[in-house]
């Protein structure tokens, strides 16, 4: 049986005008990624995958070609319907978390919530604690984020994407702005979940980070030069022990 | 409505966030919503008072005189003066004038067994008391009869007793104008300040017959005639009386200016109604500039806020907020900072009303109106000072927000 496509773009490309000088920020993307994946999307800085990943995650819209997300054809939607869609089909994770400050954690887990439209989450307070306990933070519910780690941000924001069920989470550097430590607890964490059934999207350009997903991307100058599945992906010991390993100049 | 109500409770965690912030961003309304109430309500009491005091009069009362016109700042008669002659006239055929009563005044010095000083002294007849409705405290007024007789009586006010004779009972008791000796024979009860600012204490009430023989040495005109209506109904018709009697005595033809002046009471009333009534709508004016100061105070801190939340707001948007929802959470915050000012600024005002009564005796009574144009006036410069804002953070693109350093 066919698994279902969650991402599928045709031709997707992305011009920004600045007055006469036109940049080709992407070209032609053909892309389909089904539920179950976790892609890791890589390339160089101006390699678009900062565009590519704006138009995955409804912030932006293609100059031409076509996008569908989880059966919803993005190209035709105004505004106010890709909030919507911001909000019940894609789970954010940024680079520097971006949580409510002096908030607790599970106010900013609850945040989606208050945004719904739909009226289908009755008790957002259980629900953000499951998200919370499912991201290993259980005992940290009442803590205000800027009580807590680098790493144990990042797994309220990952919470926070958790929350709302979302057809798929989008990370944009996820591991940024962390230590190699927290970076391999929270690449873990990913594959967890994604053994769980998530389908996840990440961005990111650390070569050991990218080694825990299934599938790579590699994005050049607009276009994908290559698509792959990852075989010898990494684990959390694995990554452990490597770190432990002297450099060698 | 529920999503309301969890926005409203957004807007409500970020103005606790910043708990210093708001409340001095608070200041400028609270100060503002208090000025205007504190302004609005002493030009109340104001009113009041001076209302209360002209209706102490007697609300009956007209007063003839002689036409004046102001030049170079001086009054000037124009007319004969108003005299004894007008007065026999008026008394003799006046139908809806029962009391009247002629005045005549001089400044003039008091000395009195235990000092002295310095007051007007009102000459008038019996029925003066009658007219103004004042009231004896000890001994009695003197009589018709005193007056025709021109005795040397005398009625005395509160503050010449104090200083003339502290402590102790004036009656019998004999005081120089002038130095002309006067007997007291009544104590005036106490009236307090009058509605110019006067204090109506501040007074010696002789017969006008022997302030005209033994101060005056002459019995030329009168300041004034002093009358008193039917009733309260019948003052129109009284000065309509008096202006046709004094017409046909003075030979005034048809079309021609009279050349005298009558003033009613009620007249009186408007007069300072409105000069207070212009006063408060200025002092208002001057206070709710203020508010619109602290408005600006507003609109400054949430673009302050804006600028320094737009990831916050970037994200926000990330996860599925409206433009709408943003709009809303910082139109409300705007609005709850400046009702919030509001509400304490009706505390304040009411409190430093209360304060000032306790420290001058000036009664100002907070007046319902003003505390309702107070919160009004916040909630619109919540709304009108908080929009531009809050527009300003839903028109962010969400992408260049996200990316804000």
């Amino acid at each position: 049986m066919p698994s279902k496509k969650v991402i599928e773009t045709k031709k997707l490309s992305r011009i920004f005008k600045n007055g006469e000088i036109e940049v080709h920020a992407l070209t032609d993307v053909d892309m389909v990624i089904e539920e179950g994946e976790f892609v890791a999307i890589m390339g160089a800085s101006g390699s678009g995958k900062s565009t590519l990943l704006h138009i995955i995650g409804c912030l932006d819209r293609p100059t031409s070609g076509e996008y569908n997300l989880d059966d919803v054809r993005v190209n035709e939607l105004d505004k106010n319907k890709l909030a919507d869609v911001r909000n019940q089909k894609i789970g954010f994770i940024f680079q520097s978390y971006n949580l409510l400050s002096r908030t607790t954690a599970l106010e900013n887990v609850e945040l989606p919530l208050i945004y719904d439209r739909t009226g289908q989450f009755s008790n957002t307070k259980e629900l953000a604690k499951k998200a919370l306990e499912q991201v290993g933070l259980a005992d940290r519910i009442y803590h205000k984020t800027n009580e807590l780690s680098g790493g144990q941000q990042q797994r309220v924001a990952i919470a926070r994407a958790l929350v709302n069920n979302p057809a798929l989470i989008l990370a944009d550097e996820p591991t940024g702005n962390l230590d190699s430590k927290s970076s391999i607890d929270i690449a873990d964490l990913f594959v967890q979940l994604n053994n769980k059934g998530k389908t996840i999207v990440m961005i990111t350009h650390e070569p050991e980070i990218a080694q825990f997903a299934k599938r790579m991307i590699y994005l050049r100058d607009g276009r994908i030069i290559s698509d792959k599945i990852i075989e010898d992906r990494s684990t959390k010991e694995f990554a452990l022990k490597e770190l432990e390993k002297p450099v060698t100049p | 409505m529920k999503r309301f109500l969890k926005i409203f409770k957004v807007a409500f965690q970020s103005i606790n966030k910043n708990r210093t912030r708001s409340l001095l961003t608070m200041l400028g309304i609270i100060i503002g919503v208090g000025a205007v109430i504190m302004t609005i309500s002493a030009g109340e009491g104001a009113t009041l008072q001076v209302q209360n005091q002209i209706s102490g009069l007697g609300t009956n009362l007209l007063m003839i005189q002689t036409k004046s016109e102001h030049k170079a700042g001086i009054n000037v008669r124009m007319g004969r003066p108003i005299d004894k002659k007008d007065f026999d006239m008026l008394q003799k055929n006046s139908v809806w004038m029962p009391q009247l009563s002629p005045l005549v005044a001089i400044g003039a010095q008091a000395i009195g067994p235990n000092g002295y000083m310095s007051t007007t002294v009102y000459g008038v007849s019996y029925d003066y008391f009658y007219i103004t409705s004042r009231e004896i405290e000890l001994g009695s007024f003197f009589t018709e009869e005193d007056v025709k007789t021109a005795k040397k009586y005398c009625v005395i006010g509160e503050t010449i007793r104090e200083e003339l004779f502290p402590g102790q009972d004036p009656v019998g008791r004999q005081i120089r104008i002038d130095k002309v000796p006067f007997t007291v024979v009544g104590l005036l009860k106490e009236e307090g300040t009058g509605g110019m600012g006067q204090d109506m204490d501040d007074i010696v009430v002789a017969p006008y017959t022997t302030i005209q023989n033994r101060l005056f040495g002459h019995q030329r005109g009168y300041n004034l005639i002093m009358a008193s209506a039917l009733s309260e109904d019948h003052i129109a018709d009284a000065k309509i009386e008096a202006t046709e009697l004094l017409r046909e005595s003075h030979k005034i033809k048809a079309g021609d200016e009279d050349d005298f002046e009558i003033t009613t009471q009620i007249e009186l009333q408007e007069i300072t109604g409105n000069i207070t009534g212009i006063l408060t709508i200025l002092l208002g004016a001057v206070a709710s500039i203020s508010l619109i100061v602290g408005g600006i105070g507003i609109m400054n801190i949430m673009l302050v806020s804006v600028t320094e939340r737009t990831r916050e707001i970037g994200t926000r948007l990330a996860i599925g907020a409206r433009e709408s929802d943003i709009l809303t959470q910082f139109l409300i915050e705007a609005i709850v900072l400046s009702l919030v000012g509001g509400l304490l600024g009706i505390v304040f005002g009411i409190i430093g009303n209360q304060i000032i009564y306790k420290a001058t005796d000036f009664f100002i009574p907070t007046a319902v109106y003003s505390i309702l144009i107070g919160f009004g006036f916040s909630a619109l410069v919540g709304v009108a000072f908080g929009y531009f804002p809050a527009r300003k953070a839903a028109k962010l693109n969400p992408i260049d927000a996200l990316r804000y350093e």
